[in-house]
């Protein structure tokens, strides 16, 4: 099938409102102005996404992520420009794509509040047209997999978020759906649930093939799961490719970090191709270094100067008694994109 | 998705609906005893009413307490509270999910609000052994065949009153806070109904009014049929105009919802 599984092109959502007013009798006025703001929530978003990709859409709040897919899951109708997914159109053909998509919003849940979760889910499988044997399969995977079976009987009214969370995408998955969104599904999780999401989302793409785009402001979830990332931010795609190449090309250095042995305050001789970046820092525990040793990083570009030959030059100039090679986390990398705008060509 | 899969979808979300409704028990028991309440309060009005008076309008006084009471019953069940309703839905954004549904936003509406109708039975059921019990409710004129009359008759003017509910809740696409609205709306409905006042004390003009509105067949229409008021040819005749508002606020439904689609906004993120 050479189909894409999505497939979205000049993508645009604008959203109108009324006029707020300010100053005396300013509910009044409001309520009668004629006066409209348009604003463009996404503005003319392309890409597509292949059959059993696991793609990271990222940007910052309000840049447009979730206006995304709710027009790729059928949700909104886009102002312009069209969407396919696995060769429909979602909003129009609406209950037919509901069946080929399974959605997690982190931040509502699709599960019935007062009923206990099994509940819940036999209803999904109604609704989804599931005979009982594929649903009576799929569930005792889901349960084993995430595991439910302590709180399937309870009902969500009660559940902790993690729980909930596990319920939500149990009932997104249960029917099989070829294409999953995430829409910030860790969001508020503590570690050991983020890890079990993950594992689970990792393993659907993985074992069934399970085509995912996952929206998250964890970048821990990004680099467990992603090859390839979307950014988007006003409304427009800034990067579109994989990870590495995305942390290569706009932030190209590493650091070489050691601790030295002497407390000397010298200035330090930096190898060709490196420049010495003195942070406050503190030696790794279990070194045997004094609180007080000094640490510092040496910073160079790979693709200048290959790291093993940075590590000889840099211990051959000084006594270290601890060194580390780091990359700059993601965090660093996307906050420089988000607050320039741009990313380097 | 087949036609037949649409419909186990619809019943399984009408039932959800019958057990969410049922799920807290100080709700249903507050509920239960608010009607039962309403019940008593009505016919002490009314008996007090036609205290020393045979007939008002060329309707007596067991008449008129056995509609006072009916129509209490019948305003308790459509006009439910907010939960769940769509304009809800829309205000707190949970429309997103309901739109991910593989069933049409307007059946799915219909079918939950016929479950919460459903979970309202038991507790009218109690109102009416209630009214029987003190003496303020006869069986229905015409035996069993009038009895029938009745259900079917009943059946429609839910149906109406379903449909109208979920027009004006579907105006939250446009506005996307109809609290005021729909409070109007209810106020206005209860009134033209006939569940506060029957038809039969209102003046001509307005009486000429309300019966070329859809109110009419929500609850006069099948108090009118229980108590007999409508010969053979006006009964069926009757029962055509509540099919026929049935059918016209289905296809104003549908087209609503087609227009409303483009206005989609999920609230809150």
């Amino acid at each position: 099938m050479g189909q894409p599984m999505i497939r979205a092109e000049g993508l645009v959502k604008e959203f109108t409102r009324p006029v707020r007013r300010t100053g005396p009798l300013a509910g009044l006025r409001s309520l009668v102005t004629r006066e409209r703001v348009t604003t463009r929530a996404v503005d003319g978003v392309s890409f597509t996404v292949e059959r059993g990709e696991l793609v990271g859409y990222l940007g910052p709040n309000g840049a447009g992520k979730s206006t995304t897919i709710k027009m790729l899951t059928g949700v909104l109708v886009p102002t312009s420009g069209t969407v396919e997914v696995d060769g429909r159109v979602p909003w129009k053909d609406r209950t037919r794509n509901a069946r080929g998509i399974g959605v997690v919003f982190g931040q509502r849940t699709q599960l019935w509040h007062d009923l206990p979760l099994r509940d819940s889910f036999e209803l999904v499988a109604k609704l989804y047209g599931l005979d009982r044997p594929d649903y009576e399969r799929a569930l005792g995977r889901f349960t084993e997999l995430l595991d439910l079976g302590e709180f399937l009987d309870t009902p969500v009214r009660g559940l902790s978020l993690g729980q909930r969370m596990r319920g939500d995408l149990t009932a997104a998955m249960l029917y099989g759906p070829p294409l999953l969104y995430l829409d910030e599904p860790t969001v508020g999780l503590d570690v050991v649930a983020k890890a079990r999401i993950r594992e689970f989302v990792a393993e659907t793409n993985a074992v069934d093939g399970t085509t995912v785009v996952l929206t998250t402001h964890d970048l821990v979830d990004v680099e467990r799961l992603c090859r390839r990332v979307l950014l988007i931010d006003h409304g427009e795609v800034l990067y579109d490719g994989d990870l590495a190449a995305l942390r290569r090309r706009y932030v190209p250095y590493r650091d070489l970090v050691v601790t030295l042995a002497r407390e000397d305050d010298g200035p330090l001789v930096a190898p060709p191709g490196t420049t010495v970046v003195e942070e406050p820092r503190t030696a790794r525990a279990g070194t045997g270094a004094s609180d007080a040793a000094r640490v510092v990083a040496f910073r160079f570009d790979p693709a200048q100067t290959p790291t093993p030959a940075v590590v000889a030059a840099v211990t051959a100039e000084h006594e270290v008694v601890d060194l580390d090679v780091t990359d700059p986390d993601l965090e660093a990398v996307i906050a420089e994109i988000y607050s320039s705008g741009r990313v380097r060509a | 998705m087949t036609s037949a899969a649409q419909v186990v979808a619809l019943v399984a979300i009408g039932r959800q609906a019958v057990r969410s409704a049922l799920a807290v028990r100080s709700e249903v028991l507050v509920s239960a005893v608010a009607v039962l309440v309403r019940v008593v309060l009505v016919v002490l009005v009314w008996r007090a009413v036609y205290a020393g008076v045979d007939e008002v309008s060329g309707v007596d006084g067991p008449t008129a307490v056995a509609y006072a009471v009916l129509g209490a019953v019948f305003t308790n069940v459509l006009n439910p509270f907010w939960r769940s309703s769509l304009e809800m839905r829309v205000r707190q954004g949970r429309i997103a999910v309901d739109l991910l549904r593989p069933v049409g936003l307007v059946p799915q509406t219909l079918a939950q609000q016929v479950g919460t109708t459903a979970a309202a039975v038991p507790r009218c059921v109690l109102a009416v052994l209630l009214a029987l019990a003190i003496g303020a409710l006869r069986a229905p004129a015409g035996g069993a065949l009038g009895l029938l009359a009745f259900v079917v008759s009943t059946a429609l003017g839910i149906a109406v009153a379903l449909l109208c509910n979920l027009l004006v809740a579907m105006t939250a696409f446009w506005t996307l806070e109809v609290g005021g609205a729909l409070m109007v709306y209810r106020a206005v409905a209860q009134f033209a109904s006939g569940a506060l006042i029957p038809l039969w004390f209102m003046p001509g003009w307005l009486r000429g009014t309300l019966e070329h509105l859809p109110f009419q067949a929500q609850v006069f229409t099948p108090l009118s049929v229980y108590f007999g008021a409508l010969g053979g040819g006006d009964l069926a005749a009757a029962l055509a105009v509540q099919a026929l508002w049935v059918v016209l606020l289905a296809l104003l439904a549908q087209l609503v919802w087609s227009r409303a689609l483009h206005r989609v906004v999920v609230q809150g993120g």
